[in-house]
């Protein structure tokens, strides 16, 4: 004869194997369903593929070089370009400019560059993923970052005159080369 | 006593009643559980087809989807990855009369009304030769290679014998172009001409037809190519022309045009008889053009040491019967680069002779002028090459490029290394990567190259090449019109114009060739014949067109230093 504690005992048992046994059947649905979604997609993909194929080809061959070129001759008339066309450098480019005549009134520049205090702290903090605390170098770099801004947002305005003054000089430079 | 027997009589009745309704119980109870159980196997049943279904691997796996991805034959690219042929799901339209299946007529509606909504979607479709078929009942393709938004158009006639098989077939989205390079599949399946045979194998193989085959083409470059040589054939009434465009470093072949082409897509009576190469197939005596190889080969031999000594240029050179004259006189004497410029065959024959056919010969054999071209394509021409000693005459003749027929690619090859340093390389058609470059072979010292380079360019900025010299561009190269030979001798009208160029000259990278076969003189070429008024101006309009495309920028303030030449020339008077 089994004792009471014996025979819960037993039925627990029963009962967790049951739970297994149900919870790997529904695993293996589970699985089974995925694979088959991923069977679906698949077949998808390639379907989608060939369309792709399918108009890529259309394409091709409505802009075949034959196509384009029967269509330059009518609409366009497109010419490769002569050697005029090309410069050779930033100097090149330059000299096509005209130096600022003497009394013209200085060009005016309008410059703007946003620069704010949350770009410091927009800046993730550094944590480290063992222990979840601070990096200890990130305070300098949060710092860093807003003495950064500080310092750009103080000098912006020199900057730009500077910069103006630069590319003032270097106009009258090369127009006197 | 009558009471006993009275209660025992309603006792009996009784116990009667409770009998049967306990029989009809047990009975009821029986069919429930008759009915119960039935729905337990039942559910059972389906528990079971549900659990099978679900555990055990449902319905064949069929095909993985690389392989419903990997096309039945592998794609062809151009040097960029542009698709040159690929295989494309493409709807036939299919006549199928046994469709409605009732022994009744195949089609609903009247055979001439089918075949009327059938030309209003294909115009180019006879109505009456479509009626004809309709009607005869035998199956068959009506068309093939439809458009989906055709074949959509075809659905909504309503009419069940008019199928739409979806069917793999080869297709060259650029039409006409490279089809030589290219060829064709024929219904068998596998390739015909072009590299659709050379690389039959690889394309057909399913471990690498998933990746396309690279050739060496660019398609921008062909196709300015083949527009150019069809614009100048058809302005001259050419029968045929023919172009190659060369890179003289790698032996690249960037462009190979062989005119009139045909469709890979449509392959009739018509396109096969185009289907002959001219560029790799047809052997020509390509004349002039020959000439600064063996100025080339004299300066390498050190025979010809200074290029301003003269040579008699006024009277024909008899040579055993046989008289070398020029088209016309073009002075007294004339040095090496005045021969060149104005062509001269006198001189060039000179030359030729002080150099010896020994000499000569190996040069030419050494540019492999006495085997079929080195490239890959299947069709490819055997060389016109006199075997043994060459004799004086045949020496002198070989100079100017007459007794010697080669194709314009062994022309291309030759040139290419006669500018490129004095390598020679074969020509290929697959792309080679950057410093995989075949070895080649030294043919002429990198001296004689550097000065070879100097004299085309002074054929094209002074002499015949003139109508070439695409502003910017430093071409060089030279012209030649070969008579044609025919019955009983050479035809003086029947020519074949080439032009044979590089550029730029000043660091040369491409080699340019264009031939036209026996053009006309047409208000277009000035009423003249000659490459100078013909197969010049092709490499003319080609050269600006496909120059940035190879990253070769025009440039008016470059070129090759002719400095030391010019005084030899119009007694340096430009």
């Amino acid at each position: 004869m089994m004792s009471p504690r014996g025979s819960l005992r037993s039925a627990g048992w029963i009962a967790v194997l049951a739970a297994c046994a149900t919870l790997f059947v529904v695993l293996t649905f589970r699985v089974n369903a995925v694979k088959s979604e991923v069977r679906l997609a698949e077949r998808r993909i390639v379907a989608l593929q060939q369309e792709k194929m399918l108009l890529e080809t259309e394409f091709e061959t409505r802009a075949s070089q034959q196509n384009l070129s029967n269509w330059n001759e009518v609409e366009f008339g497109y010419r490769a370009p002569r050697a005029a066309q090309y410069l050779e450098n930033e100097r090149q480019l330059a000299s096509l400019g005209t130096p600022r005549a003497v009394g013209a009134p200085a060009p005016i520049r309008v410059a703007s560059a946003e620069v704010s205090d949350d770009a410091a702290q927009s800046f993730p903090r550094m944590v480290s993923p063992v222990t979840g605390q601070e990096f200890a170098g990130a305070g300098t770099i949060a710092s860093d970052i807003r003495a950064t801004a500080a310092h750009e947002r103080a000098s912006l305005s020199s900057q730009i005159t500077r910069n103006a003054a630069r590319i003032v000089l270097k106009a009258g430079m090369e127009a006197g080369e | 006593m009558t009471a006993i027997t009275v209660s025992s009589a309603i006792s009996s009745g009784r116990s009667q009643l409770v009998n049967t309704r306990q029989r009809s119980l047990i009975m009821a109870r029986l069919r429930v559980l008759w009915v119960l159980a039935a729905f337990a196997v039942l559910a059972v049943a389906a528990l079971l087809r549900i659990a099978y279904l679900g555990v055990v691997e449902d319905a064949p796996r069929g095909m993985s989807m690389y392989q419903l991805l990997l096309p039945p034959r592998g794609e062809i690219a151009d040097r960029n990855g542009v698709p040159l042929a690929r295989a494309f799901p493409a709807y036939s339209l299919w006549y199928n009369p046994a469709a409605l299946d009732d022994g009744g007529a195949p089609l609903v509606k009247s055979p001439q009304q089918v075949a009327r909504e059938l030309v209003r979607i294909f115009p180019d479709m006879d109505v009456h030769d479509l009626t004809r078929r309709l009607q005869s009942g035998r199956a068959g393709y009506l068309r093939r290679r439809v458009l989906p938004e055709d074949a959509n158009r075809i659905q909504e006639i309503g009419e069940l014998a008019l199928e739409i098989p979806q069917e793999t077939e080869r297709f060259y989205p650029q039409g006409s172009m490279a089809s030589h390079v290219l060829g064709y599949v024929a219904a068998d399946g596998h390739g015909r001409v072009g590299m659709e045979a050379v690389l039959d194998k690889d394309l057909l193989d399913p471990a690498r037809r998933a990746t396309p085959a690279v050739l060496s083409l660019d398609l921008r470059v062909q196709g300015a190519l083949e527009e150019e040589l069809k614009k100048g054939m058809l302005a001259t009434e050419a029968v045929g022309a023919a172009g190659i465009v060369l890179d003289v470093d790698t032996g690249e072949v960037l462009a190979l045009a062989s005119l009139p082409a045909f469709d890979p897509n449509r392959i009739d009576a018509a396109g096969q008889r185009n289907m002959f190469n001219r560029v790799t197939n047809q052997v020509y005596e390509l004349g002039s053009t020959f000439k600064p190889l063996t100025v080339a080969a004299a300066i390498d031999a050190g025979v010809v040491t200074d290029l301003s000594r003269r040579y008699q240029a006024n009277r024909p050179l008899e040579i055993g019967g046989f008289q070398i004259r020029d088209s016309h006189t073009i002075g007294a004497s004339l040095n090496v680069p005045e021969a060149l410029i104005h062509s001269s065959n006198i001189v060039t024959a000179q030359i030729a002779d002080a150099l010896g056919g020994k000499a000569l010969k190996r040069t030419m054999s050494d540019l492999g002028m006495d085997q079929r071209p080195f490239i890959e394509l299947p069709a490819r021409g055997f060389p016109i090459w006199a075997s043994g000693d060459w004799p004086r005459l045949r020496t002198m003749t070989v100079s100017y490029g007459h007794g010697i027929a080669v194709t314009p690619l062994h022309l291309a090859s030759a040139y290419a290394a006669m500018v490129n340093g004095g390598i020679w390389r074969p020509a290929t058609l697959r792309k080679v990567e950057p410093g995989k470059a075949a070895k080649g072979r030294r043919v002429f010292k990198a001296s004689t190259s550097a000065r070879m380079n100097q004299l085309l360019r002074m054929i094209a900025v002074y002499g015949t090449g003139r109508n070439a010299d695409a502003p910017g561009f430093r071409v060089g190269g030279k012209t030649g019109s070969a008579e044609k030979p025919g019955a009983g001798g050479y035809r003086r009208s029947t020519l074949v114009s080439t032009f044979a160029a590089a550029f730029p000259m000043d660091r040369p990278r491409y080699v340019v060739i264009a031939m036209l076969d026996e053009p006309k003189g047409t208000a277009a070429s000035s009423y003249q014949r000659t490459a100078a008024w013909n197969a010049a101006p092709i490499v003319g309009k080609v050269v600006p067109r496909i120059g940035p495309l190879l990253g070769i920028r025009p440039d008016d303030t470059r070129d090759i230093d002719l400095s030391d030449l010019k005084p030899l020339v119009h007694g340096g008077v430009e």
